[in-house]
């Protein structure tokens, strides 16, 4: 008979006589990964977000007075001396009016009695894409605010903060389900493992008397912990999978989700979080086994 | 074969069951161990496949010193042990068939050998009928039997037996010293643990008697 045979046997033999706490086990680790990867997925989500924020990032500094050429050259050396950029854009009082006006469009008449030049002058700073990372961002605010004839730097800093905020705060999530994911799959695993051992005791104590080796008596635990692993964390994914095509289908409307392009993980991503939760369980076996397996 | 040198085994606090034992058991020769209860006959058994460790002396079994194997080593020499224990070691909520192919199945036999093997077996020990019975629903005689057969179904080079026909009547003692002979004709070493003196009254085989944990008589040994 061949080992491996024998092995698979003997672990469908476990799985039949102690299947209630491994169905528990099962579904305990697939909605750890669920809850797990659910929040990861939002994370790396809210990350390409913010990058696709950080492409868009532009930083308006107003201006007290419409400067002239000679101006414009001046503050342009003075912002690259602080970074370089990928652009620079000067808009006059008048282009200022004109923009205002399209972005109005039907209910440009409330400008009827305005003068063309009540909108302040301005610079476009668009950032390059290297620089990132809020603080980065409002060093370079505060220092275009220091500039001469600068009334007042803008780029949405109260959204850009709350965002940052948020993806902080997503990330601190995603740690904490993260280390519930390992703390729930090693020791509900390890239980379970353990409770099978305790349930075979006289089996594995026959199993040596006559001959067994360790590998043959301790490779079915550890097999058991790598299918919880395997099997829990398809189940969480797939749950996983089902939800966020449910969400995009219900939410394929105008709306927010459409402003972002919302992904599922990769294929690596996806192969990773199923090989951690099979080090995980085997590890919760292996762990069990040491502790409760005397052979 | 076997190989007992200056053997003690004491339990604690301080129980003596073995003293000095002496004795060597040659390869295919049945060995008869006679003695009242508590005589320390299945602790001899015990040491020898190595379920208890010896507190003083050497046993070594195969040329192996079995009280110092371990692992993989202690294991294979293992599947070339069959036992049949006094209190049987049978898997209650299996069937008799299941524990007979134990034996086989550790080392690694093939399913159609295996499932001839118990066949064939179940029949000599006349329990045919009870292939696919719980052995937690057997009487105490079949257990017994089933308890042999797994012993003997790896055709084990040593085969220790304690107590076989404790539980049995005449006619399936003989059945039982049937199959027993029969191994040993095959080669098998046999060691036979037993107070029913009707198994080795007129046996030419070695009987050695145990008095207190001590060798108190070896006897016969025509056949040896």
């Amino acid at each position: 008979m061949n080992f491996w045979f024998t092995v698979f046997r003997q672990v469908g033999r476990n799985i039949r006589q102690t299947w209630p706490s491994q169905l528990m086990t099962l579904l305990t680790v697939s909605l750890s990964v669920l809850i797990f990867a659910f929040f990861y997925l939002v994370y790396t989500n809210m990350l390409s977000v913010g990058t696709k924020l950080g492409d868009d990032l532009r930083l308006i500094v107003y201006l007290e007075e419409q400067p002239g050429p000679e101006m414009q050259e001046q503050l342009r050396r003075k912002i690259t001396n602080f970074d370089e950029v990928q652009e620079i854009r000067f808009i006059s009082k008048i282009e200022a009016y004109d923009r205002f006006v399209n972005q109005l469009s039907q209910n440009k008449d409330v400008l009827e009695d305005m003068p063309h030049d009540f909108l302040p002058a301005s610079i476009e700073v668009i950032p390059l894409k290297t620089l990132r990372g809020l603080t980065q961002i409002k060093l370079f605010s505060e220092y275009l605010a220091k500039l001469p004839g600068t009334i007042k730097v803008q780029y949405g800093q109260e959204w850009v903060e709350r965002f940052y905020s948020f993806t902080r705060l997503l990330s601190i999530i995603v740690l904490l389900s993260g280390n519930l994911l390992i703390l729930t799959t090693v020791f509900m695993v390890a239980y379970t493992i353990r409770l099978t051992i305790m349930g075979r005791q006289a089996e594995l104590e026959l199993l040596k008397l006559v001959g067994a080796t360790n590998n043959y008596i301790r490779t079915p635990f550890l097999l058991e912990g790598l299918l919880q692993g395997l099997l829990g964390s398809t189940f969480g994914l797939l749950s996983l999978y089902l939800l966020f095509d449910w969400i995009k289908v219900q939410f394929s409307g105008p709306g927010l989700l459409t402003l972002f392009n919302f992904t599922f993980f990769p294929y690596s991503a996806s192969f990773t979080i199923i090989g951690v939760s099979i080090l995980l369980c085997t590890v919760g076996s292996f762990t069990s086994m040491q502790k409760f397996l005397r052979i | 074969m076997i190989e007992l040198i200056k053997v003690s085994k004491t339990y604690p606090p301080d129980v003596t069951a073995l003293t000095d034992i002496s004795v060597t058991i040659g390869r295919g020769e049945m060995f008869f161990l006679i003695g009242m209860s508590g005589a320390g006959k299945t602790t001899l058994l015990k040491l020898l496949c190595s379920m208890e460790t010896p507190t003083n002396g050497l046993i070594e079994v195969t040329g192996k010193p079995i009280h110092k194997l371990k692992g993989t080593a202690l294991a294979r020499l293992r599947q070339k042990i069959g036992v049949a224990y006094q209190d049987f070691k049978l898997l209650t909520d299996r069937t008799a068939a299941e524990n007979i192919a134990i034996s086989m199945e550790v080392s690694y036999k093939k399913p159609q050998i295996i499932r001839k093997r118990v066949v064939d077996l179940l029949e000599q020990l006349d329990l045919s009928d009870k292939h696919n019975t719980i052995t937690g629903e057997l009487s105490r005689g079949e257990q017994q039997r089933v308890t042999l057969a797994r012993a003997v179904a790896n055709s084990p080079a040593l085969i220790l037996v304690d107590e076989p026909t404790g539980n049995l009547d005449a006619t399936t003692t003989e059945r039982v010293m049937k199959l027993l002979n029969k191994c040993n004709s095959s080669g098998a070493t046999i060691v036979i643990a037993t107070h029913d003196d009707s198994i080795y009254r007129d046996t030419t085989h070695r009987v050695m008697e145990l008095r207190k944990g001590r060798i108190h008589a070896v006897n016969g040994g025509m056949n040896a």
